[in-house]
């Protein structure tokens, strides 16, 4: 920018100055639009791969913590089944009592009378 | 997009287009930016082989801040001022201990008839001139009467007050008349100052 007043006797100076910048080489540019292309393929995100049919069933179940809940709750059944803690025996045989114990049951008796009557 | 149609684009929306992936952008801001940044480290540096490293570092970091790059909050070029006055100022200290004879004179002996000449002359002297300015006198005077840059934005380019850019121009403008004294009449400075 020129100075109005030119209070210096600069202004001829800066006008030659402004005039004798310094141009940039075909290899700054080429250097500079290289970095400029690296840096753009750096910065872009990569478009995020489309969901197969396995990885959706397997997200709509719920993905792995559904899955290892689900094991976990399968391993402690089998392990029961295989080795019932003593207190769920003793609630087993209160509940049901003993089961060697076999039961008569007549669910219709009264038909038997009649049967019998004629 | 053809080229030319981006030269209406603002630097900032190029610099978001960039940072959206536009190979363009890229082009048109390479093509725009580069010899602004270069010319202006040329000037602080004195050295044409530096400033180029000074210009490809200053682009590379414009490129990394891109996708962070908030639109119509800071001028592109006042923020690359900012990093291109810190980078050689970076650079003068670490050259500090070289001796301010090692800025090469301009010939003496060349002809000084045509205006081209003197003109060229005169760029080598004020260029001689700069360099024996202190760093931040040297930044001022170049962003306002080369660059062409308001006092304002060098306040914020060099993060200052505008009266200390107002005060760092002035003073580094009497230091260059003084340093241009003895080679006003020499250089043909009466013809047209």
């Amino acid at each position: 920018m020129t100075d109005k007043h030119d209070e210096f006797g600069l202004n001829a100076y800066f006008d030659a100055g402004r005039k004798a910048a310094q141009i940039p080489s075909g290899d700054l540019m080429a250097r500079v639009l290289a970095d400029a292309k690296a840096q753009q393929m750096a910065n872009v995100p990569a478009p995020a791969a489309q969901p197969g049919l396995f990885a959706s069933l397997w997200a709509a179940i719920g993905g792995w913590p559904t899955a290892a809940g689900m094991v976990t709750a399968t391993l402690v059944g089998i392990w029961i089944g295989i080795s019932p803690p003593a207190p769920l025996e003793q609630i087993t045989a209160e509940v049901l009592g003993d089961t060697d114990d076999a039961y008569l049951v007549d669910l219709l008796p009264a038909f038997g009378d009649d049967f019998v009557e004629g | 997009m053809p080229f030319d149609a981006m030269n209406d684009v603002p630097d900032d929306a190029l610099l978001v287009l960039y940072a959206n992936g536009d190979a363009d952008a890229a082009r048109a801001l390479t093509m725009r930016l580069t010899p602004m940044v270069l010319g202006y480290a040329a000037r602080l540096l004195n050295d044409a082989a530096e400033a180029e490293d000074v210009a490809q570092e200053a682009m590379l970091r414009l490129w990394k801040v891109a996708p962070d790059w908030r639109q119509g909050e800071a001028k592109v070029t006042t923020w690359l001022y900012r990093v291109v006055s810190n980078l050689c100022t970076d650079r003068l200290r670490k050259k500090r201990a070289v001796a301010l004879e090692a800025v090469p004179e301009p010939e003496d002996d060349r002809p000084s008839a045509s205006e081209t000449m003197i003109k060229a002359e005169r760029a080598a002297a004020l260029q001689q001139a700069l360099a024996t300015l202190p760093e931040r006198q040297r930044q001022a005077v170049v962003l306002r009467h080369i660059e062409g840059a308001t006092n304002p934005e060098i306040a914020q380019i060099l993060e200052i007050s505008v009266e200390a850019v107002e005060s760092l121009t002035a003073r580094g403008k009497r230091a260059l008349a003084a340093a241009l004294a003895g080679r006003r009449a020499e250089l043909g400075y009466q013809n047209d100052g």
